[in-house]
């Protein structure tokens, strides 16, 4: 008895284009994923420089939260405020509450500088909770410097005294479009 | 059709769809309940203030409807939350009559909170942001202030009644935050240990010094699994928590499980995110949040 056999047409060559095809696509894939892949919007921070989102405690992120808004009230005013003042006007973070002694029960001070600025100076009670904090106003704007414990801030306290003397100038990023 | 009769009514539906100015009113476009409020009260009777969707859907799980992005093409301006709670308004306007219209991200000067629960629990690593900055005074009065300075860019001659307007706002805003701390004068520093039952209410717990130790829903508005609600249970426990917030406008049956199981006292605040859109429902609800977050502190953390 004779025995033959036959191949079907195309065998193995057809598993073969399958094959070859499948790891086309996918590399296509892979080289068109990695090429588009969005890049997260993160801002690379300065030495001096730190994250109110990730680098405040709870009591700090509120009080610079504070800060900020507060800054632009004071900016808005005819005249430099007092501490007083601004405590009686009841802007936080001046105004002595139940809020105030569960952030720091920081006491404020604050002075004119030489160029038209005005700072305001707040040193915790409660160190653990929150560190020095610092508000300087210039040009309508509002940056807040942070140094852990109860500290004093250089006698002429521009950026590069602040930095020098270790603190850290607090900034936040707006990520719009995170979610959409 | 013949074609020019489809000419006609294609430059009829293009002279329709421009935008609509009622003598040099701004016609500005908000998407969730407080910036109806915070636009209403910086604008006064200077401006109109419509929202993009309408009263009684839900934020949360809202779709666009053809009949809301078509209103978009009558806006000059539309205020945005823009970090992830209004979501839906890209879409909207980039299917509008008016893909270029104006935005304002009312929270481009707001230092924004890490998210907890759901969002957190899935990777975001600190990048993805909670975006209740309205659930909050002060958010709500940067939000307000930052707002009001756009909308003096866009409508000059209106710019001081805006400013003016923002900042009798923000002071009625911070007198209610002032009278709810004021209740608290007599007691010592509120060292509740809080947890929420939606990840929405940081901004204000914060203002208070407090710190939420756990979100208990897996997302807003979906309940958690039995074996979810088990290990929520056990890390309240764990975490010795005194109190959970929860919802006014989501009551669930696993809620009271909550607090048969652990004996944890409940509050509902209200996300401010339902009924009618009026000037002054991010006063009354806020207000309202106030006087529980209060009523809390003196019960169980005082």
């Amino acid at each position: 008895m004779v025995h033959q056999i036959v191949r079907p047409s195309g065998v193995e060559r057809e598993t073969l284009w399958v094959g070859l095809a499948a790891g086309v696509i996918l590399c296509a894939a892979v080289v068109t994923v990695t090429l588009r892949a969005a890049v997260p919007e993160m801002v690379a921070l300065a030495a001096h420089q730190v994250d109110s989102r990730s680098g405040l405690t709870p009591a700090e992120q509120g009080l610079y939260a504070d800060l900020l808004v507060a800054a632009q009230d004071i900016a808005a005013a005819p005249a430099v405020s007092s501490v007083s003042d601004l405590a009686a006007e009841g802007l936080p973070p001046f105004v002595r509450d139940a809020s105030w002694r569960a952030r720091g029960a920081h006491e404020w001070s604050g002075w004119s500088g030489e160029h038209g600025e005005a700072f305001y100076l707040g040193q915790p009670g409660d160190p653990a909770l929150a560190g020095t904090l610092l508000l300087r106003i210039a040009g309508g704007e509002g940056v807040v410097w942070l140094k852990p414990g109860v500290v004093r801030p250089p006698a002429h306290p521009d950026a590069d005294a602040l930095a020098a003397a270790g603190w850290k100038q607090v900034v936040f990023s707006f990520n719009a479009g995170v979610t959409r | 059709m013949k074609r020019r009769e489809f000419l006609v009514l294609s430059v009829a539906a293009l002279i329709v769809a421009r935008p609509v100015r009622a003598a040099g009113r701004l016609r500005i476009g908000v998407t969730l309940h407080p910036y109806y409020s915070f636009v209403s009260n910086i604008v006064g009777d200077h401006a109109d203030v419509e929202p993009l969707i309408p009263a009684g859907f839900n934020p949360h799980a809202y779709e666009p409807r053809p009949e809301d992005i078509r209103r978009i093409g009558q806006l000059d301006v539309v205020v945005l939350n823009g970090i992830g709670h209004d979501d839906f308004a890209g879409r909207m306007i980039a299917a509008s009559a008016r893909p270029d219209v104006t935005v304002i991200e009312a929270n481009a000067e707001v230092p924004l909170l890490a998210a907890l629960g759901s969002m957190a629990r899935n990777g975001g690593g600190g990048t993805v942001v909670n975006p209740h900055t309205f659930l909050s005074i002060t958010g709500a009065v940067q939000q307000v202030y930052t707002v009001a300075r756009e909308l003096g860019r866009l409508d000059p001659a209106h710019a001081a009644a805006y400013s003016a307007n923002a900042r009798a706002y923000a002071r009625r805003l911070r007198q209610m935050r002032a009278d709810a701390l004021g209740k608290l004068s007599g007691v010592g520093a509120a060292r509740l240990r809080v947890a929420t039952i939606h990840g929405a209410y940081d901004y204000l717990l914060r203002e208070f010094g407090l710190e939420v130790a756990a979100v208990v829903e897996p997302s807003h508005g979906i309940e958690p699994s039995p074996a979810q609600l088990a290990r929520t249970i056990d890390a309240l426990r764990g975490l010795d928590v005194q109190v959970v917030f929860s919802e006014l406008h989501f009551p669930s049956a696993y809620i009271d499980t909550i607090r048969r199981e652990t004996g944890i006292r409940l509050y509902a605040f209200s996300h401010i995110s339902y009924g009618d859109f009026s000037a002054d429902v991010f006063e009354r609800e806020m207000g309202h949040n106030l006087d529980t977050l209060v009523q809390a502190i003196l019960e169980n953390g005082a």
